[in-house]
């Protein structure tokens, strides 16, 4: 009596663990865009401004969301600074380094406000010839779920739109023959140039 | 989702261990190679050889590199010494690394080599005579999502050529290329293999501290390597999970994970910068001297001979 007892009991923990994950994942799919779409968008145009003259990314290293990692690039080096989000370090670098030191600090606090761990401007190659798209990762929940290893929601803004399978998956081609992988990912399709992703790594 | 998880979980365990278990690459003098015949070169001679190749015809060897384009890329490592990129998500960092010092050394003997393994399908350097396996022939020139290393098919020739004829203990497990293995164990570079290969290949004098899972034993490391960046090149085996973090797992990975080229290393107060190359560029980084500490594994110098 017992033993079955223990197996029910054993067998109810493991579905709710499963179905605790699976929700996860479900949740952040498009449902998570459509809710953040305009702080979404508004982070992704400010970043697609700003880089235009000086390339960075801006990726967060601790729970709070205060620890940012800065990484400026130029044309002979990669400058990687941390910083705390508040640190008067942090203004001084962007106005030594000549970027957009209100927009940028606009930027890191609509970044916090949604969780939005890392922000990047990725190349890709079709054809040989160079593309670019914005990353944008957020950290889910998911991270307080026991299994729940899939911990970043990922999206990718591309200037032009995508070709998609039937299944909304992002393709390379117009032939739709191989699936277009980033940074190792599949991605689906939210609109015709917005796609999205779960994964266990935010870059 | 589960099963997933839990063999993540023991392959992470059984690598650790093979690491644990490996006790190698400890300091020590090597002598040099008797039969080297390289000699190094100036990069005006190595442009003038990538600039006197004029049609460059397809390779019956290597059935998906474009000899257009492989030219192209010679003369981008050559024009552009500190262009080599690994690849976004490869395990070619050590290879990346040994590239480097390569078209450093002997910029002509990189690109020439490069050429006859393209023409010939191998070819000798030194005393190392390259022949690659027939998946290597035809991966070469297919790699893709890899950032810029997708329109580099000589490139991908050669990190193909190096990691299938270069083999460590982690490639025990996965010796024969299959596609999609650059970004698994068959192309990892234990320390050992690093150095071995640096050494074969380009005849330096090595003299490596440090070890797959044990920091160098050094005394003060700044020091250290501060002066050994003097005398030679210095090639740090670090834990790039600590610096350039991809996620927030609670429990980070006590290994290497990444090979850097250093060129510079400063103190000021408590801080240290080090301007370093990596992935095709040259990347600046401050850290406080204990986390120097906490992610360098093992500082390898070289001499020329």
């Amino acid at each position: 009596m017992n033993g079955k007892f223990l197996t029910a009991m054993l067998s109810i923990f493991c579905i709710a663990v499963l179905s605790s994950s699976c929700r996860t994942a479900k949740d952040y799919s498009t449902h998570y865009y459509f809710k953040h779409e305009l702080v979404l968008n508004s982070i992704e145009k400010s970043y697609s401004g700003i880089i235009k003259k000086t390339p960075f990314n801006i990726a967060f290293n601790n729970k709070a969301f205060t620890i940012l990692t800065l990484e400026i690039k130029t044309d002979s080096i990669t400058y990687r600074y941390e910083f705390d989000a508040t640190e008067q370090r942090l203004t001084d670098t962007l106005i030594k380094y000549h970027l957009d030191t209100a927009n940028i600090k606009q930027l890191i606090a609509a970044m916090q406000s949604i969780r939005c761990i890392w922000i990047n401007n990725l190349d890709y190659y079709v054809d040989d010839k160079k593309k670019s798209l914005v990353f944008i990762s957020i950290k889910t929940s998911a991270s307080r779920s026991l299994f729940g290893y899939k911990k970043y929601y990922i999206l990718t803004y591309f200037p032009q739109p995508q070709y998609f399978d039937e299944h909304g998956r992002l393709m390379l081609r117009r032939k739709r023959k191989e699936i277009h992988k980033i940074n190792g990912g599949i991605f689906k399709r939210i609109n015709d140039k917005i796609c999205y992703t779960i994964s266990e790594q935010y870059r | 989702m589960i099963k997933a998880y839990i063999f993540n979980k023991a392959i992470y365990t059984a690598i650790a261990l093979c690491l644990l278990l490996s006790g190698h690459a400890k300091g020590s003098f090597v002598p040099l190679l008797p039969n080297d015949s390289s000699e190094i070169s100036s990069i005006e001679k190595a442009v003038a050889f990538v600039d006197s190749i004029q049609d460059l015809a397809p390779s019956v060897f290597w059935p998906n590199v474009r000899p257009a384009l492989f030219l192209e890329n010679l003369k981008t490592n050559i024009y552009q010494p500190h262009s080599p990129y690994q690849g976004r998500g490869t395990n070619f960092c050590g290879y990346g690394a040994l590239t480097y010092l390569f078209i450093q050394k002997d910029p002509l003997g990189y690109a020439q080599l490069l050429l006859k393994l393209f023409q010939e399908g191998e070819a000798t350097y030194g005393a190392t005579f390259f022949k690659p396996s027939t998946p290597i022939k035809s991966a070469a020139g297919k790699l893709s999502f890899k950032g810029v290393l997708d329109i580099r098919p000589a490139e991908q020739m050669w990190y193909l050529c190096l990691a299938d004829h270069y083999k460590g203990y982690l490639n025990v497990l996965n010796r024969r290329y299959d596609p999609g293995d650059e970004d698994r164990m068959w192309a990892s570079v234990n320390y050992a293999k690093f150095n071995r290969m640096v050494k074969k290949l380009l005849n330096y004098q090595s003299k490596a501290k440090g070890a797959d899972l044990l920091h160098p034993l050094v005394g003060d490391l700044f020091l250290y390597i501060s002066e050994h960046l003097k005398t030679g090149s210095v090639v740090l085996y670090i834990n790039n999970r600590l610096v350039h973090k991809k996620n927030n797992a609670r429990v980070k990975p006590g290994f290497p994970t990444h090979y850097i080229v250093l060129k510079e290393i400063i103190k000021k107060g408590n801080k240290i910068t080090l301007v370093y190359w990596d992935y095709g560029g040259t990347t600046l980084i401050e850290l406080t001297p204990a986390l120097l500490k906490k992610i360098t594994f093992g500082v390898a110098h070289y001499t020329k001979n």
